[in-house]
């Protein structure tokens, strides 16, 4: 009776176990949300505590985040003006959906919320942010870099949300191989092995001829793809560019260029602190696809030999990585005895992504309260002198902040000067390329290559699919074939 | 001969079960194990060996809410839910099952109708009622709508159909039971097992809810465990809170634990004296 009841308490537990996974399995988002792990587990250890002691009914102002660095904003603002503000974190995931239905539903609160690019244009549509050009956010305009101002703007170009961040990307590489193969581990020069797509095939094969692979992943160079918008006048535009990326993403996978790890996935991560083991298109499983069940026969054991022997095949090392510049503190949580062998130089292209927008909601009552909050974040030297060192390195949109900064070395890095790189590459950005539908055609365009470089596909088959998926996703876009 | 083969057979369904039992079993270690990992240990490498940030895991989900909090507000909701459920729902059952009147398949019909509607589809409506109702940031409107469970009540009233001999209603009848009575003092224990069954069912699905939680509940200090929970993913570097989740969905565990081993004891004593009864 007794160990019936054990087994089936066990039994249970993996039941329960199985349903609770479903809601935390990782999502693999990769959101812009930047903060680290280390800032955070102070910074909310200190606001959580008064968080929990403070009745939060008689909060001065709402603020709905996805990400919890504006907990650390909330307290810093508390303790500035004595002004109590209630955060509240909700997942990434379902966040749009949480905000969308209270701001419809003539909630008034939040007051204060946030959204990401991708996001920003469903708000802007329903009408959910208040207009900030009302309460005079047009004094500002020359302070924050110019696509984040943009971005931040309605398809009448009333400013609607404002960052407090810039999040241009670039190629982070290491310096030490850069030296050893290039003979130079200068920014500009390297960032010259990354102009285009046929210099940077030629670079990995290069780099892949003296031992190393250039990427871990073949999506490094996502963020530096769209030189040109997805959609034009409403119709759908796949220019050369997009098809020399995809030539580009298959020939890095076909070629043995890249180290075969997915993007966010732990090889990947590895890839930061140095060596991994070679996979190669056949083994990048691990050792699943080796085999081991025909040990009896000699031809089953020279068959297993061979294959462990390309699994084996010794350890590589990866270049480079290609990342917005919150991808600054991701290497520096990760590159473990790297650090400090790292340099950050400029892609094919401009290219940001991710972001967090703070707006005020149009159903709020406490609107002018509301702007005080989101100028201290956004708008306030002090308020971005302080997050520089709050956040360990995160990238503001303060121009006259950035350029107070520009000569701060980052130790991590080999003593670059980043702030000044960020603001050269965020002023390049076209913000006019980006379109609200860019995030899932960019998922489709992303399918259609992998199903191509492992053979899934013929390129026509897939470009095809692509086509098809744009339609029925979007029937509003036209998709000449 | 035949003995060997036997033994033979037996050994291979032994390994089997074994093994399925394995696989069963397994990911609840690997969430016990990783629940004393770092962030970045769980995202560079797999193991089976326990680490040691089990205290920073904790330090980091008590820098984001309160767990404990967070965990009486599920019980909150999810007890008074479960409760009502089952409750209601073996009245309806009861009632669907015994009593002969005018339009009663016509009611079971639209009960089995609408446990075919997917709750999810109603949520911006229901979220729009209870916003008019002024039952946003309240535990109403995740615990009332329980009593309407049509799946429970279509388990159940083939349940009692199949347990409850009518002659049993009859007999306390004749000797001067009232309905509600021969209901409490009857009929429920007789349908206990069942009863159990979905009560645990009832109890996980709505210590497990998130969607209409999260959608419903504004306030930190009003979150169900499940919405706390998923506020660890809402942040930083999607590695950080990797072993801080698993510890908390591992602590997460053990209330739903506790209700089984409450339960199961009517699940099993019942199912040995049905044995003996047929």
């Amino acid at each position: 009776m007794n160990w019936k009841k054990a087994v089936s308490v066990l039994l249970v537990s993996a039941m329960a176990l199985s349903m609770t996974a479903c809601g935390d399995s990782e999502t693999g988002d990769t959101t812009g949300s930047n903060s680290d792990g280390n800032s955070v587990a102070e910074g909310t250890e200190a606001s959580g505590s008064d968080a929990a002691s403070v009745d939060t009914s008689d909060a001065d102002l709402v603020v709905w985040t996805l990400t919890d660095d504006l907990k650390q904003f909330a307290a810093k603002y508390e303790e500035e003006t004595g002004k109590h503000v209630e955060v509240v974190v909700t997942e990434p995931e379902n966040y749009p959906t949480k905000v969308q239905t209270a701001i419809q539903a003539g909630e008034t609160e939040p007051d204060v919320f946030v959204g990401e690019p991708q996001m920003l244009q469903d708000f802007y549509d329903i009408g959910a942010f208040a207009d900030l050009d009302a309460l005079g956010a047009q004094d500002y305009a020359d302070q924050i870099v110019d696509y984040v101002w943009e971005v931040g703007q309605d398809a009448d170009g009333i400013q609607r949300a404002i960052s407090y961040q810039i999040t241009p990307a670039g190629i982070y590489y290491r310096r030490d191989i850069a030296q050893e193969v290039f003979g130079t581990e200068d920014p500009e020069e390297i960032g010259k092995l990354f102009a285009d797509y046929d210099t940077i095939l030629q670079t990995a094969q290069t780099l892949k001829d003296a031992g190393y692979r250039i990427f871990a992943s073949d999506a490094e160079i996502n963020y530096f793809s769209g030189d040109s918008a997805w959609v034009i006048d409403g119709v759908l535009n796949v220019d050369q560019g997009r098809l020399d990326y995809m030539d580009l993403c298959v020939d890095l996978y076909q070629q043995d260029l890249t180290a075969y790890a997915s993007q966010w996935a732990t090889p990947w991560y590895q890839a930061m602190a140095g060596e991994v083991p070679i996979l190669s298109a056949d083994t990048q499983g691990g050792t699943d696809d080796m085999n081991i069940w025909q040990g009896d026969s000699q031809e089953g054991i020279d068959a297993f030999n061979e294959q462990a022997a390309a699994y084996s095949e010794g350890t590589t090392e990866v270049f480079a990585f290609g990342l917005p510049s919150w991808g600054v503190l991701t290497l520096r949580d990760h590159v473990g005895e790297t650090s400090g062998k790292w340099g950050v130089c400029a892609g094919p292209s401009y290219g940001f992504g991710g972001g967090t927008f703070i707006g005020i909601s149009a159903n709020s009552e406490k609107q002018d309260e509301a702007w005080e909050f989101v100028k201290f974040c956004t708008l306030n030297e002090d308020t971005a002198n302080w997050w520089i060192e709050a956040s360990e390195g995160d990238t503001v949109s303060l121009i006259p902040v950035l350029e107070a900064h520009k000569d701060d070395a980052n130790e991590v890095y080999g003593g670059q000067h980043l702030y000044s790189f960020w603001l050269e590459q965020a002023e390049g950005i076209d913000y006019s390329k980006v379109t609200r539908y860019d995030k899932q055609i960019g998922d489709y365009w992303g399918e259609a290559i992998s199903a191509i470089k492992t053979g899934e596909a013929s390129k026509e088959d897939a470009i095809n699919e692509f086509y098809d998926k744009v339609e029925s996703t979007f029937p509003d876009i036209t998709v000449n074939r | 001969m035949n003995g060997i083969g036997y033994k033979v057979k037996k050994g291979i369904l032994y390994a089997l079960l074994i093994l399925l039992g394995v696989t069963c079993l397994l990911p609840f270690l690997l969430m016990m194990v990783n629940a004393t990992r770092s962030g970045a240990e769980i995202v560079t490498s797999f193991t089976l060996i326990p680490s040691t940030h089990i205290k920073e895991n904790w330090d980091t989900i008590t820098g984001y809410f309160n767990l404990f909090k967070g965990m009486w507000n599920s019980v909150k909701v999810a007890v008074p839910a479960t409760l009502l459920s089952i409750y209601f729902s073996a009245l309806t059952a009861y009632g669907l099952a015994m009593y002969k009147f005018k339009g009663n398949k016509a009611i079971f019909m639209t009960i089995l109708i609408f446990m075919m509607i997917p709750g999810q589809l109603g949520l911006i409506g229901f979220y729009n009622l209870c916003a008019k109702l002024h039952l946003i940031n309240s535990y109403i409107p995740l615990i009332i709508p329980a009593i309407a469970s049509p799946g429970t009540v279509f388990f159940l009233k083939q349940y009692v159909e199949s347990v409850l001999p009518p002659s049993l209603i009859e007999a306390a009848r004749i000797d001067g039971a009232g309905e509600l009575y021969s209901f409490h003092r009857i009929v429920i224990p007789i349908m206990s097992p069942g009863l159990a069954t979905m009560g645990i069912m009832g109890f996980i699905g709505n210590w497990n809810n998130y969607l209409l939680p999260m959608i419903i509940l504004n306030k930190n200090d009003k979150f169900t465990l499940p919405v706390m929970m998923a506020s660890l993913n809402a942040s930083t570097d999607i590695t950080a809170n990797q072993g801080a989740i698993y510890l908390a969905v591992a602590i997460s565990v053990i209330p739903i634990l506790l209700v089984f081993a409450f339960f199961s004891k009517y699940i099993i004593s019942s199912i040995s004296a049905g044995a003996v009864k047929e």
